[in-house]
């Protein structure tokens, strides 16, 4: 008998000493995200011929970037380049979906670059600002 | 009864409205924007017609384009949904003028109660007591200054045109008030063309809870009780509960707040469907807040405690039905929850998170009860309320309800978007919650004292298992994939609940 079937795309059934569980998969970015009852696993499935060093993740230390957590519109800059910060500061103000959210600074610092312009469209993941 | 009804809505309440038509044997007509032709209202109304591009100021909040389209197809009436048009005093007059019935209260009442300074005026000529405050419109930050001297602080500045939490902001002192005000002026200029604020002592803690009611055209209103509306972020409700623990405990108290909501709506004429929200504090004693003159969001739990479809007695006395029911028809049963279940992450300060649904599961079996207006494969706009669909459970008890919720939940998998699904089990399983010691800032208070939501150990390896062998079962066959599992395989991180 079978451990694990694949019961619907993307979605395992798991039988594992007598216990069922149902797992569901999402894949993002070389990532295998797997949900199993409302819990959360990234798993990175690596073939060990195409092993490349992982990008170290972006620490405290020196620059950090400001990106857009979701397609919206820019409506408000709460400071200006050049400006000092700190951590947990608003940067700008960013609307989406009819709810204004604002972007804190990660941490403290001064605003480098500051490319949001008020009243821009701006995509996921585009650079705002920098910290430094 | 009308034989067609166009709906000035999207999204989950569309879906809702057409459901009741459909089983009246009334046409429905649905509206849509560029954002929205292949969205659920479209697929399943009867007829169609494009109002515009995407942003809702183009479409949904175009009376004479919805008129146009009235017209068009030959409605008799009209359903405004709740949000766009529904509490637009000149959208109502404008149907009205154009001979097709506003299912809803008249412009007059709508202006009325639109006016939150002139609400509560009307609340306290009717002998319902409100939460003290400006009687008038703010002229700018000093006038709150000086109520706040008077009163103190914390206080509450609202849009007077506001409601859904726009245009509000808590302050707690002087230092705060200018930015606030700001903010707040502008959020309410944006949300309701209309930047004008008032100022209100603020009730720490206060519980959330509302009457529902429903009066025809000939003077005769009825009240279907409260709902529990106490669970909110950023001031918006995201979780309701009918009856209200704190309500079901005390004798008489739906009965007097039932009175009190049915007194002011009378004083500004009110028929159709409509709610009154009150304020109350730590000792039961209720304050009246604002009235809403249109169908809430949180309808169906007031329907799954009662038995009655609101919709459908909407639609009765609009097309000049009489209502009914008398006050002693109306009973209570149960317990009765709902979840709105949003496109956004509670993890990360509850952004929205449009896009593509890539699979879904929906909840079934005994007592769920599911509003929505999503399928797999849509992608959700980002042009609107991220609100994806509401979940509601009906059972016996208030415990055995939490517990349905939670299996209910449990089913529910929605993919390629982030939701608040497994936000509500944590807040479901909260002792606080439980208990019912519920109030407004419940949800802050929460979010700093939930613990992280640790996995059983064993769903850590299942999980490696399964992502490799989605890996070797998706990948192309490769000499690779035939590779020992375990130089395969780098467990990441994982993260808590999301």
């Amino acid at each position: 008998m079978n451990q694990i079937a694949a019961v619907e795309p993307g979605v395992y059934s798991v039988l594992m000493d007598g216990r069922s569980y149902e797992a569901r998969v999402e894949q993002s970015n070389g990532c295998v995200i797997v949900f199993i009852d409302g819990h959360r696993f990234e798993v990175e499935v690596r073939d060990p011929r195409r092993w490349s060093r992982q990008t170290g993740r972006q620490g405290v230390e020196g620059r950090l970037n400001v990106t857009a957590p979701m397609p919206g519109k820019i409506v408000r800059l709460l400071v200006a380049q050049g400006d000092t910060v700190e951590a947990g500061q608003g940067l700008l103000v960013i609307e989406a979906m009819k709810m204004q959210n604002e972007m804190k600074a990660p941490k403290a610092g001064r605003v480098v670059s500051l490319t949001a312009l008020v009243g821009a469209t701006v995509a996921a993941a585009d650079v705002l600002a920098a910290i430094e | 009864m009308f034989r067609k009804v166009l709906i000035a809505n999207r999204g989950e309440i569309a879906v809702r409205v057409i459901r009741t038509l459909r089983e009246m044997d009334v046409a429905s007509v649905a509206v849509f924007s560029d954002a929205d032709r292949t969205s659920l209202h479209v697929r399943m109304a009867d007829e169609a017609e494009w109002v515009g591009p995407s942003p809702s100021t183009d479409s949904y909040l175009r009376i004479d384009r919805i008129l146009d389209a009235a017209r068009k197809h030959g409605v008799e009436a009209i359903h405004p949904g709740y949000g766009f048009l529904s509490e637009n005093a000149d959208f109502a007059a404008a149907c009205e003028a154009a001979g097709i019935v506003f299912i809803g209260p008249s412009a007059e009442s709508i202006r009325r109660m639109g006016s939150k300074t002139a609400a509560r005026q009307m609340a306290i000529a009717a002998g319902a007591p409100v939460v003290p405050g400006a009687h008038e419109a703010l002229s700018g930050p000093a006038d709150a200054r000086v109520f706040a001297r008077q009163f103190g602080y914390p206080l509450l500045l609202k849009a007077v045109a506001g409601g859904g939490g726009k245009g509000m902001r808590r302050v707690d002192s002087d230092a705060e008030l200018d930015s606030a005000f700001r903010d707040a002026s502008s959020e309410a200029d944006r949300s309701f063309k209309n930047p004008e604020l008032y100022v209100e002592r603020l009730i720490e803690r206060p519980r959330h809870i509302e009457i529902q009611l429903l009066g025809d055209r000939y003077g005769h209103m009825v009240h279907f009780g409260e709902r529990e509306c106490s669970i909110q972020r950023r001031h918006q409700k995201v979780m309701e509960e009918c009856p209200s623990p704190l309500v079901a405990a005390r004798p008489g108290m739906r009965e007097a707040m039932g009175e009190a909501a049915i007194r002011v709506a009378r004083s500004a004429g009110y028929y159709n469907a409509g709610t009154v929200e009150f304020l109350v504090d730590a000792r039961g004693d209720f304050y009246f807040l604002e009235m809403n003159t249109r169908l809430q969001v949180e309808h169906p739990i007031t329907e799954l405690a009662t038995g009655h479809d609101l919709v459908r007695l909407q639609l009765e006395v609009a097309a000049g039905e009489k209502l009914r029911l008398r006050q002693e028809d109306i009973a209570w049963s149960g317990s009765a929850i709902e979840c709105r279940v949003y496109a956004e992450d509670p993890y990360n300060n509850f952004f929205p998170s449009p896009g593509k649904i890539t699979r879904l599961t929906r909840p079934m079996g005994p007592g769920v009860r599911l509003d929505g207006c999503v399928y797999e494969g849509w992608t959700v706009p980002i042009d609107y309320d991220p609100l994806l669909a509401k979940l509601a459970v009906w059972s016996g008890t208030r415990d055995t309800a939490i517990a349905r919720m939670l299996r209910a939940l449990r089913e529910y998998d929605v993919a390629g978007i982030h939701t608040n699904i497994a936000f509500f089990r944590q807040i479901l399983e909260d002792d606080e919650f439980r208990e019912a010691r519920l109030h407004t800032r419940f949800v802050d208070e929460f979010l700093e004292r939930r613990k992280p939501f640790m996995p059983p150990p064993e769903l850590e390896s299942i999980a490696e298992v399964v992502a490799a062998f989605h890996s070797k079962s998706s990948a192309p066959r490769t000499e690779s994939a035939s590779a020992p599992r375990s130089r395969w395989l780098e467990i990441g991180r994982h993260e808590a609940l999301r």
